[in-house]
């Protein structure tokens, strides 16, 4: 019996200890604060969780912490609208978010723009009132789109949204649907591209999957030809897909921009400072790069953020 | 032998359950209808996709259910027969790994390899349920009083007669247990289905996730609730009338 219990003791103390293995989980701060003008600053920088957001998430928190600061990651959170109100009420000090979500998700206008620089002015200017600062955006627009694989787009003759809303009427099955819950919930996705192009489906021919799964299905053509993409998705070269072109418009500019608490911006002015470099070199073909070196290339977001920010001398 | 009886299954205190469940459906029929919703919780709360979800999530329980039961109980009484005492540990640890392996994973696993629907989702719920059914058919059958089996064997009963006559309607309320977890089990893990295209009331609570509206996760996740108790009442009723007379 009692060897038996040594035996017990011994083999979970083996099993439990893997736990202490180092890794960034969530909410933990690796590595010794350095040197900088950052010195005494704790932050908390949270994202969505996709790939783009868990990369600027750690491109932010790696950049912060050479700067000197204390970095708490809240990085993956399961979608839009639970990380913006983390910041909003104050459990996070800021998050990489695109221009166009928050001017229609977050604040709920109907306003419709189309026009990068009128979308960043209106948005930052009205979303003071919620003590959130939106830092300069950078030039990638990662909005929604509607990717299919190259030769399928050639054989049905498809390259603009308008050409998809007239297949879906002719054939349906051939223009069957992928999307995630949020594409399908929000106002800027599904619901409201229907409306604007007079896309009509039946709902058998509308596939609900996770996000991850959609390229796979799309490169496949099971259980559909068309689906639900990111603009700056490292899979859509990788896998041989071609964007519709948005021809009425639909989707507004989806511009990057770092929102930050004013609260934080008032205690740690130099964040701005700190982060400005960073803003205008993510252009979309840039993050297309960065993403695809995760998702293709299977590296970790925290690797791909590491290297990049010392090949730009900014870590 | 002692009895083996379930809680909640006598006569007496049956009502309970479907009064709680018609307590939470009332309750949150209320709550939505209260509650000013916005137009992505009008769109996910319609009745229609309400109703589609709940129907969906029902379909997959009893089809993967009855698959379960189909693959597992034959299963269980084979490895339980003196030929194949080996195989025993080897398969029940294979079901241990269904059961260990995150059901979300096998799904989009299946999604990569064979495609999304229906059927994957109900071969990764049948994965994960067979271990209860599997190993409650094997430990029911062989906790029947050997005195039982050497008396029929006496009286010139073969062994197949032996097996259907005493050693299964003995095991029954063993197994009917272990059926029962494995529904209540299917019902939780079915919510995952909405991630490859299969429905269910996980599509309900995926959009309130994703967009984080409170209604629309309450309603999807009381609703579950509902239908997980409502499985298990049935299945306690279930199992009164399939309990041999006399146990």
């Amino acid at each position: 019996m009692r060897k038996s219990m040594i035996a017990v003791g011994l083999l979970s103390v083996v099993l439990t200890s893997g736990c202490a293995l180092g890794g960034n989980g969530p909410g933990q701060a690796p590595g010794a604060a350095k040197d900088g003008p950052l010195k005494d600053a704790t932050v908390t920088v949270a994202s969505k969780n996709f790939t783009e957001q868990l990369l600027l998430c750690e491109v932010a928190a790696q950049r912060l912490e050479s700067q000197g600061a204390s970095v708490e990651r809240t990085c993956g959170m399961s979608g839009s609208s639970a990380v913006r109100a983390a910041l909003t009420s104050g459990a996070v000090d800021m998050y990489w978010e695109y221009t166009g979500s928050g001017w229609l998700t977050h604040l709920q206008q109907k306003e419709t723009i189309t026009d990068p620089g009128t979308m960043y002015q209106k948005l930052s200017e009205a979303d003071k009132k919620n003590g959130i600062v939106w830092l300069t955006p950078a030039p990638a627009n990662n909005t929604y789109a509607v990717a299919v694989k190259t030769e399928t787009a050639k054989k049905l003759g498809v390259s603009t949204l308008s050409d998809y809303a007239k297949l879906a009427k002719s054939d349906p099955a051939s223009a069957a649907f992928c999307g995630a819950s949020e594409f399908f919930g929000r106002d800027d996705g599904w619901p409201g591209l229907k409306k604007a192009y007079g896309i009509d489906l039946p709902q058998d021919k509308v596939a609900e999957l996770a996000e991850g799964p959609i390229y796979n299905a799309i490169g496949t053509g099971n259980p559909c030809n068309f689906g639900e993409v990111f603009a700056t998705d490292g899979r859509i070269a990788s896998l041989g897909l071609t964007v519709l072109e948005d021809d009425k418009k639909f989707f507004p500019p989806y511009n990057l921009s770092l929102n930050v608490r004013t609260a934080t911006l008032e205690k740690s002015p130099e964040v701005q400072t700190v982060m400005e470099p960073i803003s205008k070199l993510l252009t979309t073909t840039e993050l297309q790069k960065l993403n695809a070196e995760i998702d293709v290339d299977g590296k970790t977001p925290e690797e791909v953020a590491g290297a990049w920010l010392t090949a730009n001398k900014l870590n | 032998m002692e009895r083996v009886t379930v809680p909640g299954t006598r006569r007496s205190t049956a009502w309970v359950v479907p009064a709680i469940v018609l307590l939470l459906v009332v309750g949150i029929t209320v709550y939505v209808g209260s509650v000013p919703l916005d137009s992505s919780e009008t769109r996910s709360l319609a009745p229609e996709v309400i109703f589609t979800s709940l129907w969906q999530h029902v379909q997959l329980v009893v089809v993967s259910t009855v698959l379960t039961i189909a693959i597992g109980v034959p299963l269980g009484v084979l490895l339980t027969r003196s030929r194949t005492k080996g195989a025993g540990a080897v398969v029940l640890a294979a079901a241990n790994a269904g059961q260990a392996i995150p059901s979300i994973g096998v799904l989009v696993l299946l999604a990569m390899i064979f495609g999304v629907g229906f059927w994957m989702a109900v071969i990764a719920l049948v994965a994960y349920a067979l271990l209860p059914v599997l190993r409650n058919t094997m430990v029911g059958i062989r906790q029947v009083d050997r005195a039982l089996i050497d008396a029929g064997r006496g009286m010139g009963m073969s062994a197949r007669e032996v097996l259907f006559t005493i050693e299964l309607p003995l095991a029954v309320p063993v197994m009917l247990a272990g059926i029962r977890v494995a529904l209540i089990l299917n019902v939780g893990v079915a919510t995952l289905a909405a991630f490859t295209n299969a429905g269910g009331l996980g599509s309900i609570i995926s959009s309130g996730i994703a967009l984080n509206r409170m209604p629309v996760l309450i309603v999807g996740s009381v609703l579950t609730i509902c239908l997980a108790l409502t499985v298990d009442w049935l299945a306690g009723i279930a199992e009164r009338r399939l309990r041999p007379r006399g146990i």
